[in-house]
């Protein structure tokens, strides 16, 4: 998803081009940019007031620092994301944070990774059962703890 | 109505019941249920609401987003209706509760170790602090009570602690990846046990099915497996009588013309103002909340604060603060598979060794890691870099990060303090709590000692790559000391029964009351006084009835 458009306050194009330099193209699979992650992006960030207040606040601070970012070459906007981390790193987090959230949700980063991919529930997991013999030798430990008179 | 000291809120009055219960958390169920059971008349009000197991973070495809928003243990973050603020700009530890029927069991990882006898005796011992007013020995039979309520996974025979009853169930599996971490212990000679855990090992409890080890009850346990007091104490409370009105605020405690508590104002869920009346109150708030109400609840016969005429409500707040060491080992172990944090713990460090060069000790918490999202983000250590590293860095670590947690004996000091905030309210205007802690040179130097022998057992078991943080920012969860029980009434807030000095029909059984912190979760130790002063009552306090 390449769109100019702007969703809500969130401008595509400028969150397209920070995905694909926050995480490459790797093997098969495009960079994040390119794998049309943004409207999930902006729906998710959506679901929590506070969280989407800062969310759009780093994607308004970062574009207004760098209004030339989406033509720049890539070393120059590793260099515009490196500084914006360090002078803004609460944003910076929520921006990173939600990024990769929402790329290692995805199924063909799953099929790459090698992920089940599932949520948790409600099959779980399955686990050997406890076996007591790994007890054997602290067992033999004397007890240590301090007694009290 | 009460006369409630000049307040001028119209409200509707309820009708008196003999105990008022503030937090329907780990202490407030438990001491609900006990005193139901024993023909109390007992209402709650808790300003949360009872949980859907099938909407935890847990269940949700977007458990990842879910707990850094609206289930994050941090209520800053999570900004519910329900949560209050709490300025904690002047302390690098953030505190973190959960607000609802269950209080923190909700979110908290269950790990189930005991105080030592030693804990109980650190002035005398070691010469710091205070001894508590009670003993290991005092504390045992409720301890036990609480463990049968709750339900323990565990096994016997520790040599790091006294014996005990039997547990009511095995350890959970240490899953190849504890084992894997236990093997740097064992090489070393160093204590290990399988955890004490409220969490099911086999069916235990109404309802409660056995852990089928989805590695996320912190996020709430969709499988009931994970002890919470929704589900264990609430319901033998409610059926035995006991009354809980949800989404209930409250302002302030009141008291009468001679100063005793008879009742609580506070804001229903509709924003109805309305006072309840009772006979006696206990507090069960956290220790953050009580103080922050006692506070809240100062008056012409008690201007400093309801029971503070020692000037200690608030003083003293103990955190554990947390030392997280995590390795990456070169096995691949499905370490999100399991609970994160009920693997295993170490005491090997624990009582006091001069040579060291602080007094007390700690106890090591062995930790899991979680899936891609969760070790992308940091987890417990550095987030994984943006840019061209990314994916091989993520490879490496998923399913193969380790950590032990630290928790090292936290002293009281009087400048480790809640107050209230000058200006930060919760929603409905009521003053927020505010906290200063600084860490204590003995801390840090418990963490540094923690920190280097956690490097050590790490290398022993094949970890690589080992990331220290020093002092983790969101470990709040022991909210202890802001109201400490004592037998001299100038040096403490609560007698050894949890019974104020000042109010002798206000009782506190929250972590509030400790004295110290031991080096060990606290739920356990604030459950079982939580009961010992249940049981006070219930002997001794008949008058109480109505």
């Amino acid at each position: 998803m390449t769109t100019n458009a702007k969703r809500g306050s969130v401008d595509d194009k400028l969150l397209v081009a920070i995905l694909d330099r926050l995480i490459p193209a790797v093997d098969d699979l495009p960079s994040a940019g390119q794998m049309g992650l943004t409207s999930e992006i902006v729906l998710l960030a959506a679901q929590q007031v506070r969280f989407n207040n800062l969310f759009e606040n780093a994607i308004d601070s970062f574009g207004a620092a760098n209004p030339t970012f989406t033509s720049s070459n890539g070393e120059q906007q590793d260099d515009a994301i490196r500084t914006f981390e360090s002078v803004s790193p609460e944003l910076f987090c929520a921006l990173l944070s939600i990024a990769y959230i929402v790329y290692y949700k995805d199924s063909r980063v799953h099929v790459r990774i090698g992920w089940e991919g599932r949520t948790p529930q409600p099959d779980g997991n399955d686990m050997e059962p406890w076996d007591e013999s790994v007890l054997e030798t602290v067992r033999k430990r004397k007890p240590f703890w301090r007694s009290v008179d | 109505m009460t006369k409630n000291n000049g307040s001028p809120i119209e409200k509707t009055v309820e009708e008196t019941v003999d105990i008022l219960v503030i937090g329907a958390g780990a202490s407030g169920g438990a001491a609900t249920a006990w005193l139901s059971e024993a023909g109390f008349k007992v209402k709650c009000l808790e300003q949360g609401y009872w949980q859907d197991p099938s909407k935890y973070a847990s269940a949700s495809q977007d458990y990842e987003f879910e707990m850094m928003t609206n289930w994050a243990p941090d209520p800053n973050m999570r900004q519910r209706d329900e949560d209050y603020p709490v300025n904690d700009s002047e302390s690098p530890v953030t505190p973190v509760m959960f607000n609802g029927v269950g209080g923190s069991t909700i979110l908290w990882t269950a790990h189930t170790p005991r105080f030592h006898p030693s804990d109980f005796r650190v002035k005398s011992l070691d010469g710091v602090a205070d001894d508590w007013p009670i003993t290991y020995d005092e504390l045992e039979e409720f301890y036990d009570l609480n463990d049968a309520v709750m339900g323990c996974s565990g096994i016997n025979g520790d040599p790091a602690n006294p014996p005990r009853s039997p547990r009511q169930m095995p350890p959970l599996p240490l899953g190849t990846d504890g084992k894997k971490l236990i093997s740097g212990f064992e090489k070393l000679g160093w204590h290990w046990w399988p955890s004490d855990s409220y969490i099911n090992s086999q069916r235990y409890g109404e309802g409660r099915d056995a852990c089928n080890f989805c590695g996320h009850n912190h996020m709430g346990c969709y499988q009931r497996a994970k002890s919470s007091t929704d589900l264990t104490y609430w319901p033998r409370a409610l059926k035995s009588g006991a009354e809980i009105e949800t989404g209930a605020r409250v302002r302030r405690i009141t008291t009468d013309d001679s100063g005793r508590a008879t009742g609580a104002d506070y804001v229903d869920s509709k924003g109805n103002e309305r006072h309840q009346g009772a006979r006696a109150v206990i507090m069960a708030a956290n220790g953050i909340g009580t103080p922050r109400l006692l506070l809240n609840s100062a008056s012409d016969t008690h201007p400093d604060g309801l029971s503070n005429s020692t000037g200690l409500v608030g003083k003293n707040l103990m955190f554990h603060p947390f030392a997280m060491i995590s390795g990456t080992f070169p096995e691949k172990m499905k370490t999100w598979q399991g609970p994160l944090g009920n693997i295993a713990f170490s005491q090997e460090f624990y009582e006091t060794d001069k040579s060291r060069g602080f007094v007390r000790g700690y106890t090591y918490q062995f930790q899991r890691s979680l899936g891609p999202a969760w070790i992308a983000k940091g987890g417990f250590r550095d987030p994984v870099p943006w840019g061209k590293d990314h994916h091989e860095v993520l490879e490496k670590r998923l399913g193969s990060v380790m950590a032990m947690a630290v928790i090292g004996e936290d002293l009281p000091e009087n400048h480790n303090a809640v107050d209230l905030d000058p200006k930060l309210t919760d929603s409905d205007g009521i003053p927020a709590p505010r906290i200063r802690y600084t860490l204590s040179k003995n801390s840090r130097d418990q963490l540094d000692h923690a920190i280097e022998n956690a490097k050590k057992a790490l290398e022993a078991a094949g970890a690589s790559d080992i990331f220290v943080d020093p002092m983790m920012r969101q470990s709040g969860w022991h909210l202890m000391g802001t109201a400490r029980m004592g037998d001299d009434p100038a040096e403490s807030v609560v007698d050894k029964w949890g019974q104020s000095h000042d109010v002798d029909n206000l009782f506190i059984v929250d972590g509030s009351v400790f004295v110290t912190s031991a080096a060990v979760n606290p739920t356990p130790t604030i459950q079982a006084l939580a009961l010992r002063t249940a049981d006070y009552i219930v002997t001794n306090r008949q008058d109480l009835k109505g």
